[in-house]
């Protein structure tokens, strides 16, 4: 994915005080790192405010980063993964309100989320039919719990390998294998019983 | 996971085993244990399958594009360089504003408190009052909403109304000035053929002065005992000592 060399002199000029090599690094990683935090924090405006603090963090700790250790993605995706789980512990307050006040419950059979998504029946555009599913998907993705969703993010949107991602986690292989398949296993179940409904 | 066994796989080998299996790197014997197990197992069967589908469902998600203005938050907020060929591109079209528009939401900033206070039911009947006071007042001075009609409102005619009103107003002013000038002659002419006459006589004893005029200030500087007057600042003499003493009520002026 990256040259190791060529990235480990990137980074080198950015320690210097070359501002257009921190720019190049921006312009590579910023799409990578707010779809990861799109899909774990679930809005737009979150995933915005989370990538820039990836990046200040990112710019500070940068001398920290050493290239005999590991691929810079994977330093990179470290720094995304630890701040959104920081994210993610500060706002469970927010979010137990937000569960107690909604009428809706989290629990599986309480209401499918066919309820909770648009309806369904018979887009007449494929672009919207395609939009709608995605964001069924979506919907489904923030239902997981943090480490499921965390593993099936990096492995199935992000490529990354096993042995990457139990980096990043900082979690043994059969660990991260097993996360993926309860994550997989569990958001195909979310989805199955959402489109069983509409059709 | 209940770890049962079936076709001499457990159901914790075969977990361990599903991702490499939706990967596609499982092959041989070892698969098709997998599969006989999958096949059997109550519990691994419908794992396998929804798992399947939870993939599927995962690899039909696209990426999402960044906000355009991303990169260039990032670059302020950590080296605090806004690049100029970042902030081109970024840049928004501005909607064109006229000095018309500005003027009227500057206005409308201002006007809207009053405006929302003023609207209120119970200043209905004052409203009703004013335009039947200014209807009356229009009506009495004679001006009709026909002649208003007539109005031109083209600039040549404007400067000429002005031009005129401001004539006018000079003309009267010359004439009042006239007026005042002559009636002050009159009155010096008249002054000067009237012979002079001798001035009032001081009266000393205002009992019965019904004037309700004040007194003349001067006589309020001295303290009066019957009919004898004494300096209030003058020195007491030798002679003066035995004189009683009177409470002053009048305005005391220090010289």
């Amino acid at each position: 994915m990256e040259d190791v060399q060529v990235v480990a002199m990137l980074v080198r000029r950015c320690i210097a005080g070359d501002a257009a090599a921190w720019e190049e690094i921006v312009q590579t990683y910023n799409r990578r790192i707010y779809n990861i935090c799109y899909r774990f924090a679930g809005s737009g405006d979150d995933a915005e405010d989370l990538t820039q603090e990836v990046f200040i963090k990112m710019y500070r700790t940068l001398p920290s980063y050493d290239h005999t250790k590991g691929a810079f993605v994977t330093w990179v995706t470290t720094i995304t993964r630890n701040l959104l789980v920081d994210h993610f512990r500060k706002t469970k307050q927010d979010r137990m309100t937000d569960s107690m006040d909604s009428t809706a419950s989290e629990h599986e059979d309480a209401q499918p989320l066919s309820e909770q998504i648009q309806d369904q029946s018979a887009p007449p555009d494929a672009h919207v039919r395609r939009r709608e599913v995605s964001e069924s998907v979506h919907a489904a993705l923030a239902k997981l719990s943090p480490e499921l969703r965390e593993a099936v993010i990096l492995r199935d949107l992000q490529d990354m390998d096993y042995r990457e991602i139990a980096t990043v986690l900082k979690v043994p292989e059969g660990t991260v294998k097993s996360r993926i398949n309860r994550g997989r296993a569990e958001l195909g179940r979310l989805l199955q019983r959402t489109y069983r409904q509409v059709m | 996971m209940p770890d049962h066994t079936s076709n001499g796989m457990q159901c914790s080998e075969f977990d361990l085993l599903l991702s490499d299996v939706l990967d596609g790197v499982l092959t041989g014997v070892q698969l098709d244990r997998f599969q006989a197990h999958a096949g059997v197992c109550k519990v691994c069967g419908p794992l396998l399958a929804e798992a399947e589908a939870g993939r599927n469902w995962l690899k039909g998600l696209t990426e999402v594009e960044p906000p355009a203005s991303l990169v260039n938050n990032i670059l302020a907020s950590t080296t605090g360089v806004d690049t100029q060929r970042l902030r081109v591109t970024v840049r928004a079209p501005q909607p064109h504003v006229t000095w018309l528009e500005r003027v009227q939401a500057s206005l409308f900033g201002y006007l809207e408190p009053i405006w929302a206070t003023v609207r209120q039911p119970r200043f209905a009947m004052s409203f009703g009052m004013a335009f039947f006071a200014l209807s009356v007042g229009l009506t009495v001075a004679g001006v009709k909403p026909a002649d208003l009609r007539q109005i031109s409102l083209r600039p040549a005619v404007i400067r000429l109304t002005y031009f005129r009103t401001q004539a006018s107003v000079v003309r009267y002013y010359e004439n009042i000035r006239v007026v005042y000038e002559v009636e002050s002659l009159a009155r010096q002419v008249k002054r000067n053929v009237t012979p002079a006459e001798p001035g009032p006589t001081r009266q000393k004893d205002h009992k019965n002065d019904t004037t309700q005029q004040p007194e003349p200030k001067q006589e309020r500087n001295y303290t009066q005992t019957d009919n004898h007057l004494i300096l209030a600042s003058a020195p007491l003499g030798p002679s003066n000592r035995d004189l009683p003493v009177v409470s002053v009520t009048t305005y005391r002026r220090f010289v």
